[in-house]
């Protein structure tokens, strides 16, 4: 492991970088130099609220989805094994993507080979349309008129169209039910590790990006991007190294005092009571993998003779498959049209499992995936 | 190539938002559209798997069951049209078609003097509805209908009201709902008499959500308690056909299904909804992207766009107008070009 500092050499793509445009411009080494087919990145479609996974075949294209963008929680494991599974892709990864991907990598359902991952160190993301509730309600700017956001030294800062800045305390905006999604606050892993880089701004001079180099293949990457020309690296004082250090610590500090506080509050059965047996939360887990051929497919589960449905049978199996392998990514909140809190009642069983294994889902280095080893039975 | 595209679904008359995935130019599934102020993301599975009329659609026309091409299928409608009296003709339109169409078809069935029928579950148009925010924020709210489970994304705005303190009445025709599971109240007994009973317990903050009724007068029933109403519909432009055409009541669609010999479906599945002898129709003509009850018993059936196949607008239950954008690009006909064709 060891670590850079790094920005584009392409001016362009520094300055619609979030930082200093280096995860733009090593993809665009990617792309130039045939090394993958795709990458697949985020692009916002009607606005900065509104970005969407996009595949990128023309490095031209890149401009459109460079920057961070923080009200889109997405989530590219499904897309990936269903539609890219042959294809030689780069994809940019929160660490929950990071973890999804690992999990499916083990299952064999993503060819580590085939694929670059480059790591975004996360804060956290905010759902769109709270989002925008949030800004209406906090900030005198209309929402209409942000043009990036950002989360920085614990705000969370909008920025409008004539250059002018506004910023409040995520702590304030939590307080009062917004700001990042719940399963975000209780996120402990920070810093995508299992990516070939990790990318961010903590630790990072203005206009460069902070990169921790993982493995060998990022390492690659770097040293390729420089001989193309495209990216400029230097070494950062071991003062931004410490400081980085730092806040990573205290983030996950903060994470595990939510989840301290928030795991003791769910009530499972007062909160299944509403479930509508949809599959929206099953459809969308990254770790659900088997689709069609899902247990929950086969006739004796069926539920369609039930109104209302019985959920406990499903929310059973599903929990008894994977919240081993939860990563606590937050999809099936995001998708339940209950408002059901489902990642948290998977992932505090994910930790009671941590606690007796030590598994950290999509981040330690097992080989075969939690569903298993014995202790899955025992729990 | 790998997108995801923006529409909205066409399963209901809540008006949520979908994403589509397109994989080498065919849909292959769906994707949370979280910028999307109506449901951020949340499909229910009837919403999820509107998709699937895209992957069933019709390629060919179909005349006495066996497979045609379009044009000569299209000759046939006109031929059978010119073959029974106007007043035996009738259109049924429905809250499938988009606002666009709805405007097509209506000065079709006008200008020919077809009898046009419009069903929407049997209820009416109110002219000021609670918007979906004012039930999550009611003080009381009187359900009729599992909205939950039925259309679950105005259902979740009962949920809110619910954890906002609000107290929830519900009324249902079976012994358990998921509505009940969050209700204080519960009923199985008639509309009217449910209205009766909660009507000394409406305050200004009250809303009345509602997907059924047992008949006409309990719209007037409705109307007349002077509270917030939002009725739900099962299809994405009921409340938008509405404003153009005027909805029949069951008994009047049955009345004018007995005297129709020659009955034209614009994207609807009247034999799934209403229990009718269809049998005693000489010639039923379907418009339809893909199958249903009504295609299958169908003497002509046209193939039309699905919705994802063209643009248009539908106007969701809380009347918002929406519009969307053709997802993939397509050969079919759609409704309009192929009433032109009708018009010669
Ligand atoms: C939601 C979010 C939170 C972050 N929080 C932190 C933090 O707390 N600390 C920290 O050190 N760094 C954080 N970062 C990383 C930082 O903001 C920059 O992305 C990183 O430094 C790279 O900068 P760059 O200029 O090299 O990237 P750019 O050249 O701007 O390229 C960024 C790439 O990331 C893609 N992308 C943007 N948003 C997303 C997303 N939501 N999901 C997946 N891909 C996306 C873009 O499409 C683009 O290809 C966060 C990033 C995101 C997206
Ligand atoms: S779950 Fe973690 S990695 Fe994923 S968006 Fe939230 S904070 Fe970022
Ligand atoms: S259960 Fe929910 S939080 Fe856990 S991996 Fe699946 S979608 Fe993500
Ligand atoms: S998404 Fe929500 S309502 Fe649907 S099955 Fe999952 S928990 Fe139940
Ligand atoms: S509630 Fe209605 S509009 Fe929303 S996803 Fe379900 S069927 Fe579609």
């Amino acid at each position: 492991m060891s670590y850079v500092l790094a920005k584009s050499q392409n001016d362009d793509i520094h300055k619609a970088g979030e930082c200093g445009g280096a995860v733009t411009s090593i993809l665009k080494y990617l792309l130039d130099e045939e090394i993958v087919d795709g990458v697949l990145a985020l692009s916002p479609q009607n606005d900065v609220y509104d970005a969407t996974p996009t595949f990128i075949t023309e490095s031209d294209d890149l401009l459109s989805a460079a920057g961070s963008y923080h009200c889109a929680p997405t989530m590219i494991g499904d897309l990936v094994q269903k539609y890219l599974f042959d294809k030689k892709v780069a994809i940019t990864v929160k660490p929950c993507d990071m973890r999804a991907v690992e999990e499916l990598i083990i299952r064999h359902k993503i060819n580590r080979d085939n694929i670059y991952l480059i790591g975004l160190n996360c804060g956290g993301t905010v759902s769109p349309v709270s989002g925008r509730k949030m800004i209406d309600l906090f900030y005198e700017a209309d929402p209409d008129d942000v043009v990036s956001e950002e989360i920085d030294k614990g705000k969370f800062i909008i920025e409008l169209a004539d250059g002018s800045e506004e910023a409040v305390k995520i702590h304030d905006l939590e307080e009062e039910g917004y700001g990042r999604r719940n399963n975000c606050q209780r996120c402990d892993v920070k810093i995508p590790r299992k990516a070939n880089i990790a990318c961010g701004n903590w630790g990072a001079e203005d206009g460069w990006t902070f990169i921790e180099i993982n493995d060998e293949k990022g390492q690659e990457l770097i040293d390729g991007a420089k001989k193309a020309g495209i990216l400029e690296t230097k070494n950062p004082a071991q003062g931004a190294i410490d400081g980085r250090e730092k806040v990573e610590g205290i983030m996950i500090k903060m994470a595990k005092k939510v989840q301290d506080a928030t795991y003791p509050t769910v009530s499972e059965m007062d909160e299944w009571s509403r479930c509508i047996s949809c599959y929206a939360c099953r459809d969308v887990c990254p770790i659900c993998w088997c689709f069609e051929n899902c247990e929950l497919n086969k006739p004796y589960f069926k539920d369609e003779q039930n109104i209302p449905p019985t959920p406990i049978a499903f929310q059973g199996v599903r929990l008894s498959h994977m919240s081993f392998s939860c990563v606590d990514c937050g999809q099936c909140d995001d998708v339940c049209p209950m408002d059901i809190p489902v990642s948290l009642i998977f992932d505090k069983l994910q930790k009671k499992y941590f606690n007796r294994t030590g598994y950290v889902a999509g981040v330690s280095d097992d080989i075969k995936p939690p569903l298993y080893s014995p202790e899955k039975t025992e729990l | 190539m790998l997108e995801i595209k923006h529409t909205l679904c066409p399963s209901c008359s809540v008006g949520c938002g979908l994403n589509v995935i397109i994989n080498n130019g065919e849909i292959v599934g769906t994707f949370p559209y979280k910028r999307h102020p109506v449901n951020a993301g949340k499909n229910c599975l009837n919403g999820r798997n509107s998709i699937e009329c895209y992957q069933n659609k019709f390629d060919k026309a179909i005349v006495s069951k066996s497979e045609t091409d379009i044009e000569k299928a299209i000759e046939e409608v006109s031929k059978e049209l010119g073959s029974a009296d106007s007043s035996n003709i009738t259109i049924i339109c429905s809250g499938n078609n988009d606002m666009e169409e709805i405007e097509a078809i209506k000065e079709f069935g006008e200008s020919k003097n077809f009898n046009l029928a419009f069903y929407a579950d049997n209820l009416k148009d109110f002219a000021d509805v609670a918007s979906y925010d004012e039930v999550a924020g009611a003080s009381k709210v009187f359900v009729i209908g599992d909205l939950l489970y039925e259309n679950p994304l105005i259902g979740r705005r009962i949920v809110h009201a619910k954890q906002n303190g609000a107290e929830i009445y519900a009324l249902g025709k079976a012994e358990e709902s998921v509505t009940f599971n969050i209700a204080d109240e519960t009923s199985n007994s008639t509309v009217e008499e449910f209205l009766e009973n909660v009507k000394g317990n409406i305050d200004d903050d009250s809303v009345i959500v509602f997907n059924y009724v047992d008949s006409q007068d309990d719209l007037d029933k409705i109307e007349a308690l002077n509270c917030k109403c939002l009725p739900v519909f099962s299809k994405s432009n009921s409340k938008g056909t509405l404003g153009i055409i005027e909805p029949k009541s069951l008994d009047e669609m049955l009345e004018l299904l007995d005297n129709t010999k020659v009955l034209l479906v614009f994207n609807d599945d009247i034999a799934d909804e209403l229990e009718y002898d269809f049998s005693k129709i000489s010639k039923i003509i379907s418009f339809a992207p893909c199958s249903n009850k009504t295609t299958e018993i169908s003497d002509i059936v046209i193939p039309t766009k699905t919705w994802l196949e063209k643009e248009g607008s539908f106007v969701n239950a809380m009347g918002e107008t929406q519009t969307f954008t053709a997802a993939v690009e397509s050969d079919a006909l759609s409704e309009i070009e192929i009433i032109e064709k009708l018009n010669g």
